[in-house]
C-alpha cells in the first residue's frame, strides 16, 4: 500500500526530524497554521493542504481550474512526506488542532485511529452536504471513512483494488499459462515449475520486515477468504481459520523454496519492477500499474495484471488494496473554501479528470470509472486494461474492512509472528495465537471465536 | 547595575573606617541589593527549567496516570505502570536492552582505555590526526550514520560482507538475523561512542603526575604493572563518569535500532526508548508512552546509584575511612 511504505530507514529518520519540529513548533506558537479566515462561510483568502508526492501532484493539477470557479482563492498543497504527515498529523491533534492545515490526505489505516482517539479534530463534512456524495462511491470505501454514527469525516480520494501484476516473459519461457491458474494452490505449483525452468523465485517477501511491515501478501489472502485482523464487532479474527491458513501457504511457498527475500525497501521494490531482481508474480496495490509504467519504461510488455487467483477453487478474487481520503480539520478557520476545493477536486468529474492526470491515485467516483477512455487498453501491459480489472475488483462484493483504532498495533504482531515462522521455523498456529493475545492484551480487544 | 553603583557605602573611601557589622546593617537597611536581585539574575535560568524541564516532567507524570479511553483523556491511577508490569514486550525490550549493554559498554570502555593511551604516547605520529579521526562520529548526524551502517550491514551486497567474503566468510545476514542484527547494533554503537570516552581518558591521563611513572620504573615495574598499577587507578574518576554515561546512555538506546532495525526482526533488537516511541507515535498511546519513560528513569537512577556506590568503595582512601 503506497501509504503505508515505511520506503526506507531515512525517511524514517527525516520523520523524526519533523515529529520533533512539529512538537517545538506545535509547543510555541500560538496561532494554528491555517491560513487567512474568510468571513461566514465565504468562499475566499488561503488554504493549504497536506499530502505527499503522488497525490500532492494530482490535488496540484486541479487548483487553475478552481480558481477560475474562486480566483480570490489560494491554496498551497504541501508535500509533506509519507510516512511523516501521519505524525505531523498525531502532533496536531494531540495539541487540539494547532498548526494543522485547512485540508489533511489521511490513509484509510489511520482514519479510524485519528477519529477514535481524537474526537472532534475533523469536521463532519456532512454539514457541508457531503452526504449528496454517497451513492458516487463504493459503499465499503465510503463506510470506512465515515463514523459508526454516519457522520462523514472524509472523502474517497484514491480507491485501491489488489492488482496480480506477474511477469509475462518469465511465465512463457517456464510454459506455465498464467490464464489457467485458478487458486493458490495452482499458483505454487507453477512457482516450483518456473522455479526449475527459469530460477526465478515465485514472490518476495520481506522476512526479516526491518523496513517495512511486511504484511501485505498475508492481508491479501486473508481477505480473500473474506476475514482481516479484526471483525466488523471490532473483536480479533487474526488467528482464526483463515488467518493461519494464509500463513501456512505463505510457509508452504518458503518450504518450497520459492520466496525470495528481498528487503522492504523502495530501491528493492524498483529493482524488481526493472527486473533486476527477478520474481515472477507481484500482488500489489492497483497504484502500482502507474509506477510500473513511469519507474520501469524498459519492462513495457513483460509485466501483465489480471485478478489475484482464489484461495479456495471458487471463491473471492478481488481484494480492496487499501486508499485514502480528503478530511478537514474542526481547527480550519477556512472549512467552507476547505471543503469546495475538496469537492471540486473528487466530487465532479471535471476535478477527478485533472486529479487523475495530475497524480494517476486510482479513483473511486463512480462517473469517473464510466468516463470515456478510463478503462482504454494499455500498451504498456500488451493490450490488457489495468482500469478495467481493478473497477470489475471493486464491483465484487468485498466486504468492508475495519481497521479500528489498533490496526497499527495488530499489523506489528503480525509481522513479527511471520518473522518467527519464516526466519525461526515457528508453528504457523502457535504463532498467531501468540500475535493474537499480544494483541488482546495490548488493547483490551477480545479474541472471536 | 545603577542602583549599585549609586549606593554610597560602594565608595572605597567610605570603606576603611566604617567597622563591619554595620556596614552590613545598613546595606540591608538601604536595600542596595534587594533579596530580589539574585532571583532576577537567575530568573532567565529558572524559567527555561520551570517550562522546559519542570513542566514536562510533571506533565509526562500526569499523562502516565491517564489513558485515552473512546477519545477522551481518562485518569486511571496506575493502570499503565500495572499493565507495564504484565506486558511480555517490555520485558523483551528490557531483556534486549540488559544483553547490549552488558555487552557493549565493557567492550567500548576497554577499547577507549587502549585507545586513550595510544593517543597519549609520545611513540605515535600524527596524533592528533589519529584524535580527530576516532573523535569525529560522534558529531554524524543521525540520517547519515543510517545511511552509512545500511550501505555497510546490507545482508546481500553490503561492503562488510563484500570484505568477509573476499577471504572467504560469510555471507552474514547482519541486519535481518535476530542474532546478529543485535551484533549490529553493538558495533554501530561501538563506532559512534568509544571516541568520545577515549578523549575523556585522555584528558585524565594528562592530568596523571610522570613522576608516578618514573618512580614505578625505577622501582623495577614492568610496562604492563605500569599500566595496571598507575594508569588505571590514576583514570578511577573518568572510568566511573564514562561508566556511568554509558550506561545512561544505553539503557536510554533509540538512535541505533531505529534507524538500522526497526527494532526487528522479531523485536530482536527493540529498546526500552523504541517500544516508548512505538506506543507513542506508532499507536498514539500516550499515556502508557510516557509509563514507559519513567519506569525506564527509576530504572536508570537505581542502576547508576549502584554504579556509583560500587566504584566508591572500591576507593581506597574510602576504605581507611
Amino acid at each position: 500500500m503506497r501509504f503505508t511504505q515505511r520506503k526506507s530507514a531515512l525517511r524514517i529518520a527525516a520523520t523524526a526530524a519533523a515529529a520533533v519540529t512539529a512538537v517545538a513548533l506545535a509547543g510555541c506558537s500560538s496561532g494554528a497554521g491555517t491560513g487567512e479566515a474568510a468571513q461566514g462561510g465565504e468562499v475566499s483568502g488561503k488554504i493549504t493542504v497536506w499530502t505527499w508526492n503522488a497525490p500532492g501532484d494530482g490535488l496540484k493539477a486541479a487548483i487553475p481550474a478552481f480558481q477560475k470557479l474562486y480566483p480570490d482563492v489560494e491554496i498551497d498543497v504541501q508535500d509533506v512526506g509519507n510516512p511523516a504527515i501521519w505524525e505531523k498529523i498525531t502532533t496536531g491533534m494531540a495539541a487540539g488542532g494547532q498548526g494543522l492545515p485547512d485540508v489533511l490526505n489521511i490513509g484509510i489505516d489511520y482514519m479510524g485511529n485519528y477519529v477514535e482517539k481524537f474526537p472532534g479534530q475533523l469536521a463532519d463534512l456532512r454539514d457541508f452536504g457531503a452526504d449528496a456524495l454517497a451513492d458516487e462511491f463504493p459503499s465499503g470505501a465510503w463506510k470506512s471513512g465515515s463514523g459508526a454514527d454516519g457522520a462523514v469525516y472524509g472523502i474517497p480520494y484514491e480507491v485501491n483494488a489488489t492488482g496480480f501484476f506477474y511477469r509475462s516473459d518469465v511465465f512463457e519461457q517456464a510454459g506455465v499459462d498464467i490464464d489457467a491458474i485458478e487458486t493458490w494452490d495452482d499458483l505454487l505449483d507453477a512457482g516450483v515449475t518456473i522455479k526449475e525452468k527459469t530460477g526465478v523465485p515465485l514472490f518476495a517477501v520481506d522476512k526479516a520486515a526491518t523496513e517495512a511491515d511486511s504484511a501485505g501478501l498475508w492481508q491479501l489472502l486473508t481477505a480473500l477468504q473474506n476475514s482481516f485482523y479484526f471483525d466488523e464487532k471490532g473483536d480479533i479474527t487474526m488467528s482464526g481459520e483463515a488467518g493461519v491458513n494464509s500463513l501456512e501457504i505463505i510457509k508452504r511457498a518458503d518450504d518450497l523454496g520459492i520466496v525470495a527475500d528481498v528487503q522492504g525497501s523502495w530501491d528493492a521494490l524498483l529493482a524488481q519492477l526493472r527486473g533486476e531482481n527477478d520474481i515472477a508474480v507481484m500482488p500489489a496495490g492497483g497504484w502500482m500499474a502507474g509506477v510500473m509504467e513511469n519507474e520501469a519504461p524498459d519492462m513495457a510488455g513483460n509485466w501483465g495484471v489480471r485478478l489475484p487467483p482464489a484461495v479456495e477453487s471458487g471463491g473471492i478474487t478481488a481484494a480492496v488494496n487499501g486508499g485514502t481520503y480528503l478530511s478537514i480539520p474542526t481547527s480550519s478557520k477556512n472549512q467552507q473554501t476547505a471543503w469546495e476545493f475538496v469537492n471540486f477536486a473528487l466530487g465532479t468529474l471535471e476535478g477527478q479528470k485533472l486529479v487523475y492526470d495530475g497524480g494517476g491515485m486510482f479513483p473511486g467516483f463512480a462517473p469517473m470509472l464510466e468516463s470515456e477512455g478510463f478503462a482504454a487498453p494499455s500498451d504498456y501491459f500488451d493490450g490488457q486494461s489495468p482500469n478495467a480489472i481493478f473497477i470489475a475488483e471493486l464491483a465484487q462484493d468485498t466486504p468492508v474492512v475495519n481497521y479500528t483504532s489498533d490496526y497499527a498495533r495488530a499489523l506489528k504482531a503480525y509481522t513479527d509472528a511471520q518473522t518467527r515462522v519464516l526466519l525461526s521455523d515457528a508453528d504457523p498456529q502457535k504463532a498467531m495465537d501468540e500475535a493474537a493475545d499480544q494483541v488482546a492484551q495490548q488493547t483490551g480487544r477480545t479474541i472471536a471465536d | 547595575m545603577n542602583s549599585v553603583l549609586e549606593t554610597p557605602l560602594a565608595a572605597p573611601s567610605t570603606r576603611p573606617s566604617d567597622p563591619t557589622p554595620p556596614r552590613r546593617r545598613r546595606r540591608r537597611a538601604t536595600g542596595g541589593h534587594p533579596r530580589i536581585t539574585p532571583y532576577l539574575f537567575l530568573a532567565p535560568t529558572i524559567l527555561l527549567f520551570l517550562a522546559f524541564k519542570l513542566y514536562p516532567y510533571l506533565s509526562a507524570f500526569w499523562t502516565s496516570l491517564t489513558s485515552n479511553i473512546g477519545g477522551a483523556i481518562t485518569f486511571v491511577g496506575a493502570d499503565n505502570y500495572l499493565r507495564l508490569l504484565r506486558d511480555p514486550l517490555f520485558y523483551t525490550a528490557l531483556g534486549n536492552t540488559g544483553i547490549i549493554l552488558i555487552v557493549q559498554v565493557p567492550l567500548m570502555l576497554g577499547l577507549a582505555v587502549v585507545l586513550a593511551v595510544a593517543f597519549n604516547s609520545l611513540l605515535l605520529k600524527a596524533r592528533a590526526f589519529f584524535r580527530m579521526a576516532y573523535f569525529v562520529p560522534i558529531v554524524m548526524g543521525l540520517v547519515a550514520y543510517g545511511i552509512l551502517f545500511g550501505a555497510l550491514f546490507n545482508s546481500g551486497p553490503g561492503f562488510v560482507n563484500q570484505v568477509l567474503g573476499s577471504v572467504g566468510i560469510g555471507p552474514i545476514p547482519w541486519l535481518i538475523d535476530p542474532f546478529w542484527a543485535k551484533i549490529s547494533i553493538v558495533i554501530a554503537m561501538t563506532w559512534h561512542y568509544t571516541g568520545q570516552s577515549a578523549i575523556i581518558y585522555l584528558a585524565q591521563l594528562q592530568s596523571i603526575p610522570g613522576e608516578l611513572y618514573e618512580a614505578a620504573q625505577v622501582d623495577g615495574a614492568s610496562a604492563w604493572q605500569r599500566f595496571w598499577n598507575v594508569t588505571i587507578p590514576g583514570l578511577r574518576p573518568a572510568l566511573l563518569l564514562t561508566v556511568i554515561l554509558s550506561t545512561i546512555g544505553t539503557l536510554q538506546l533509540f538512535d541505533e535500532p531505529y534507524v538500522l532495525t526497526n527494532g526487528g526482526p522479531d523485536n530482536a533488537t527493540l529498546t526500552v526508548g523504541m517500544y516508548l516511541y512505538q506506543n507513542g507515535f506508532r499507536y498514539f498511546d500516550f499515556g502508557y508512552a510516557s509509563a514507559i519513560g519513567y519506569a525506564l528513569t527509576l530504572i536508570i537512577a537505581v542502576i547508576s546509584l549502584i554504579q556509583f556506590r560500587l566504584f566508591r568503595e572500591k576507593s581506597p582512601k574510602e576504605k581507611k575511612r
